[in-house]
């Protein structure tokens, strides 16, 4: 095949690639450091980007320039959906923290449906897919069969760096210490002082955030949101950090790539472009058969 | 215990009295259901639809001569097969109505046709157009009011062959609405020789087209033809762009709707689309009735099919005037439907109840509205398709 | 208490079951709904106060077959009494179903610990399965079609027991959510088996009895879904029965013991990974029974009637009846599935509202409605 539609799908796959990334890393940093998944974190994504949708009409009527309209989207956007995912923390996942697990996953999902039906039901017209507004330079280059476009260039860069600033905050700020000392061991990293339950309010702030921005950028490529788009991202950022391994914020920037070419792979190989999803699933089972704790995670012990 | 005792004869009293509260029901009122897609993408034409429909209901029950009392009892179908026998079953289930003005979305009139011959529900169909709900079964109770899309097609391929467009591809949509349109499309093109160069079929809810655009490209054809309905469309020609392609868009009635051009904003120039049945403004009773929607100030427009599925109530309703509310003789009487005037020409049902509708409008979207093909500035020569 | 009291305790605990079953069923006016809703619960508080509930459970304890056979009794009066009324009868027979399923859940969920997200993905086999081999293999027997479908959904949810075994909490959910999906996703691109327009299902037709036809007017006539009530009310009832029977043998007494503490189930000697497989393999087939049953009633099924928001509406019940509880799992499907259609407004927001029901049983009374109680360890009588 030509060189040019290998770097077409290239390109796409990447963009796709780097938003799974975000959510997966999100899933990846509450798992680690409260042993929880919370599953509402898709529909959080898709939250954020319907609060970016409405400040967005709202500005539009102030007449704000576009780049002005991003940056306070990008802002508040991660900011309110931070809040959000710090009161979730608070009201739902803490006090269940003595339940078996398996509660916190259900009220997590319970409470993303919650979040999904309340957008299709008080949002105007909310279950129709809203057009989201194309605030990134629409240029392109043709190299050829490729056509790069820049607002993809800017949103692959937007969500690297993005990852980088969260690995630089885990491993060099002080509360990212404390994140993951939490991380390792609970007891002892409050023996240690470390305030354990504004660290944990800290991560989900931290997780949502990352989940808006992923919301926005998807919304950017697109130009369309919908009130489902966060259940499928959801399921695939999960699949994406269990396969790279809960806990590992590598694994789940492999994962999340991964996921994405195996769909642009599926993409091409089947005639059905449509196969991809079943494709791309089944093979996240086979490989959740053959390495049951992911790719990159740690070899962990079990207290008996 | 004694008075727990009284309060729990007190209350199997009043339990037992809740099956004597008597029906209240004023016996005149005739209920007739209104199903189409109020929430989802294609809301826009069910809207439209059901404002028209309660729009002839509230006409007729304010004029003078009319016997009964109707009530609209409208559905949401969301555009959706299952959903759709869900609700059909509903309104065909309750003994209370006694017709029905239905379906906007071809797949879900698909599905719900032996709904309605199994409880003996006549209805009339105001927007689906697939061929197969009237022709494909020898059921009574299905009857429909707008075309078909077979006639749709035929015009569009020899349309646009004079347009000297001979290469496509094709991407449909793989509900019968989507399948019916390419079947329609290519049977049509093959008689005028063009050629499609590559046919793709995609789920309706799809979001990511990036992967069929980048095979389509490979082909490089003229023209990508889409049949399905417009939030698909929507994402279609947004990710065209993406890709720098620059082919012409040809769509179905599917995308005749406000809601593709919002979706696209200026990409939408230049995109072509065909509808059987003339615009509402030249149907006959067309002014009349935009009138008339105009005074209600509705929230939503009447769109493409409004003037049908008024059409379709009025015919309803004139039947039940004349044989009462009871579903066989409603049923029969449909059948019998011969060149009864109506809004937008005369209706004659043919023996699988299909009315024929003889006009294809041809329609481009010039300056974010959908114009009238030999209106247009295009036809006229002054702006060229790409 | 003698025989003949406690046969009159019982049957008089059906008798009321019945009406109140029968008021929500048959009543259309909404507020006429809220009094028995407001009603129900105020019943059930002066039946507590007299003590008659516990009279009753002693009751029920004594004379367990008696009581199951009473209820299933009843159901037959309640679907005669409701014969004429299509969507009542409608209605019932979806509780039925979902409360079979339900009870699949319960089976791998309450008592084996083996999460299940992907239930109604399993139904949906079923219900596939009955749609195809109806279409296509015309001289098998319906009632035979039934039972393949059951198998064919345990066969399929095999093809998920080795990622699930070797998986533990929420790995073992992320496969089977992605399962749900994977399903979902298969039909939807399949043209094979009608893709997201969905396939006609024809009705179902058994002991020579053509299930389209109105029931008989010898046996008081009615609408055709006498007959499918009465499929579902006995595809529940043995249903409830084999689960009864496994919770009260060693076999629900090694699927409790897995799920409360695998490693040390295992260094007792019981075969953990066997009981799981069991659990969850009954449970989908379970599942594939209810869904083809629905399937030749509905007609017509398509992808988009299973997807996750389904699955998670079943764990809905499970939860709200209460985890384990096999008795529970049915009252709560009534809720669940009744209520929307009762209540026009709940109808548009009946997720939203399920959702937060959950979180609130979740966070406040986790045991849901009617918790399991302890074990009984007395040799003998079942339940």
């Amino acid at each position: 095949m030509d060189l040019g539609f290998i770097a077409q799908y290239f390109v796409n796959g990447l963009v796709q690639g780097i938003t799974y990334a975000l959510v997966a890393v999100g899933f990846t940093l509450f798992f680690g450091v409260l042993d929880v998944i919370k599953f509402s974190h898709g529909d959080v994504l898709m939250l954020g980007a319907f609060t970016a949708l409405a400040l967005f009409l709202g500005l539009d009527q102030l007449a704000s320039p576009a780049w002005l309209s991003l940056i306070i989207m990008l802002c508040i956007g991660t900011l309110a959906m931070g809040l959000l995912g710090a009161l979730l923390c608070k009201f739902l996942v803490l006090p269940l923290k003595e339940s078996p697990p398996l509660n916190t996953l259900l009220i997590t999902l319970m409470f993303g449906s919650v979040i999904r039906e309340s957008v299709r039901l008080f949002f105007p017209n909310g279950s129709n897919p809203k057009p989201f507004p194309a605030l990134l330079p629409e240029a392109s280059i043709n190299w050829g069969n490729l056509n790069l476009r820049l607002d993809s260039v800017i949103l692959i860069f937007t969500g690297a760096l993005a990852i980088v600033v969260t690995h630089l905050i885990i491993q060099k700020t002080r509360i990212g210490l404390a994140i993951r000392a939490v991380a390792q061991d609970e007891e002892t990293a409050r023996l240690m002082g470390i305030d354990f339950k504004k660290t944990v309010l800290a991560t989900f702030a931290l997780g949502s955030g990352l989940a808006a921005l992923s919301g926005i950028s998807t919304g950017l490529y697109y130009q369309e949101i919908n009130f489902s788009m966060g259940l499928m991202l959801g399921v695939i950022g999960f699949s994406a950090a269990v396969v790279g391994g809960l806990g590992s914020i590598y694994g789940a920037i492999v994962g999340g790539l991964l996921f994405a070419f195996l769909q642009t792979l599926g993409a091409i190989w089947f005639s059905v472009p449509a196969y991809k999803d079943v494709f791309a699933f089944a093979v996240i089972i086979i490989l959740m058969a053959w390495r049951p704790t992911g790719l990159l995670a740690d070899r962990s012990a079990e207290r008996v | 215990m004694c008075k727990a005792q009284r309060l729990s004869r007190f209350w199997i009293l009043s339990f037992l009295c809740l099956f004597f509260s008597g029906c209240g029901e004023d016996s005149e009122t005739v209920k007739i259901t209104f199903i189409g897609p109020l929430t989802g993408g294609v809301s826009a034409g069910g809207l439209g639809g059901r404002n028209s429909a309660d729009l002839a209901i509230s006409l007729r029950n304010q004029a003078p001569d009319t016997k009964y009392k109707y009530e609209l009892v409208s559905l949401d179908d969301e555009c959706k097969p299952n959903i759709g026998v869900q609700v059909a079953t509903k309104a065909a289930a309750n003994k209370d109505i006694v017709a029905g003005v239905t379906h906007y979305c071809s797949a879900v009139a698909m599905g719900t046709v032996d709904v309605y011959h199994k409880f003996n529900l006549p209805v009339i169909v105001w927007g689906a157009v697939l061929p197969d709900i009237t022709y494909g079964n020898d059921y009574l109770e299905i009857h429909r009011v707008n075309g078909t899309m077979i006639n749709q097609n035929t015009v569009a391929a020899e349309f646009m062959r004079s347009q000297n467009f001979s290469k496509w591809a094709v991407i449909h949509d793989t509900t019968d609405y989507g399948k019916g349109h390419f079947k329609y499309f290519q049977i049509a093109l093959s008689k005028s020789e063009g050629t499609i160069l590559g046919t793709f079929g995609v789920n309706p809810d799809q979001q990511d087209f990036t992967a069929e655009l980048t095979k389509i490209k490979a082909l490089n054809p003229e023209v990508i033809y889409f049949g399905g309905l417009a939030p698909t469309g929507v994402r279609i020609r947004a990710q065209m762009d993406k890709l720098g392609m620059t082919q012409v868009f040809q769509g179905t009635s599917g995308i005749v709707s406000d809601a593709f051009i919002d979706g696209v904003g200026d990409l939408s120039e230049g995109v072509l689309a065909f509808r059987e049945g003339a615009p509402t403004e030249k149907l006959p009773g067309g002014k009349m009735f935009m009138e008339a929607y105009e005074a209600r100030n509705f929230n939503e427009p009447a769109e493409a099919y409004g003037a049908f599925a008024f059409a379709a109530t009025n015919l309803i309703i004139d039947v039940i005037e004349q044989v009462g509310p009871d579903r066989r003789l409603i049923r029969d009487e449909l059948n019998a439907t011969q060149g009864h005037q109506s809004i937008v020409g005369p209706v004659t049902f043919d023996d699988h109840g299909q009315n024929t509708i003889a006009v294809i409008t041809k329609y481009v979207v010039q300056d974010g509205e959908w114009v009238v093909w030999e209106d247009s500035e295009y036809a006229s020569g002054k702006r060229f398709l790409k | 208490m003698s025989d003949l009291k406690t046969k009159l305790v019982l049957l008089l605990g059906v008798a009321l079951s019945v009406i109140v079953l029968y008021g929500f069923l048959y009543l259309e006016r909404e507020w006429e709904i809220g009094v028995l809703l407001v009603m129900v619960p105020l019943g059930v508080y002066f039946l507590k106060r007299a003590n008659a509930l516990t009279y009753y459970q002693h009751a029920a304890r004594e004379m367990p077959r008696f009581t199951w056979i009473s209820f299933a009794l009843g159901v037959v009066v309640l679907i005669m009494l409701l014969r004429h009324e299509d969507f009542a009868l409608l209605m019932l027979t979806t509780v039925l179903l979902y409360a079979t399923v339900s009870l699949g859940l319960t089976i791998q969920f309450g008592f084996a610990g083996v999460v299940n997200f992907a239930a109604i993905a399993f139904f949906g086999i079923g219900a596939y399965s009955m749609a195809i081999l109806n279409q296509h293999f015309l001289h098998i027997p319906d009632l035979l079609i039934i039972f393949f479908s059951g198998a064919i959904s345990a066969l399929l949810g095999a093809l998920l027991i080795l990622p699930i075994l070797r998986t533990r909490g929420h790995y073992a959910a992320l496969i089977t959510i992605a399962f749900g999906i994977l399903f979902r996703t298969f039909l939807e691109v399949n043209d094979v088996l009608g893709g997201p327009q969905g396939l006609r299902v024809s009705g179902l037709e058994m002991f020579g009895w053509d299930f389209g036809n109105s029931f008989p007017n010898e046996l008081g006539g009615g609408s055709f879904y006498v007959a499918y009530a009465i499929v579902a009310l006995v595809l529940l009832a043995t249903g409830y029965l084999i689960t009864r029977l496994i919770e009260a043998s060693w076999l629900g007494l090694n699927m409790d013991s897995v799920r409360l503490d695998e490693v040390a189930s295992a260094s007792f000697g019981i075969n953990g990974p066997r009981w799981k497989i069991t659990a969850f393999m009954l449970g989908n087939c379970f599942a594939g029974f209810a869904g083809a049953v629905y399937a030749a009633m509905y007609g017509f099924i398509a992808p988009a009637s299973f997807n996750l928001s389904d699955s998670l509406l079943l764990v809905s019940i499970v939860l709200l009846g209460g985890i384990g509880n096999p008795v529970a799992v049915i009252p709560a499907a009534f809720l669940i599935v009744v209520l929307p259609e009762k209540f026009q407004v709940i109808q548009e927001y009946r997720l939203l509202l399920f959702g937060i029901v959950v979180i609130l049983i979740l966070r406040f009374r986790p045991s849901g409605l009617m918790p399991r109680g302890l074990r009984q360890y007395f040799a003998g009588r079942f339940g």
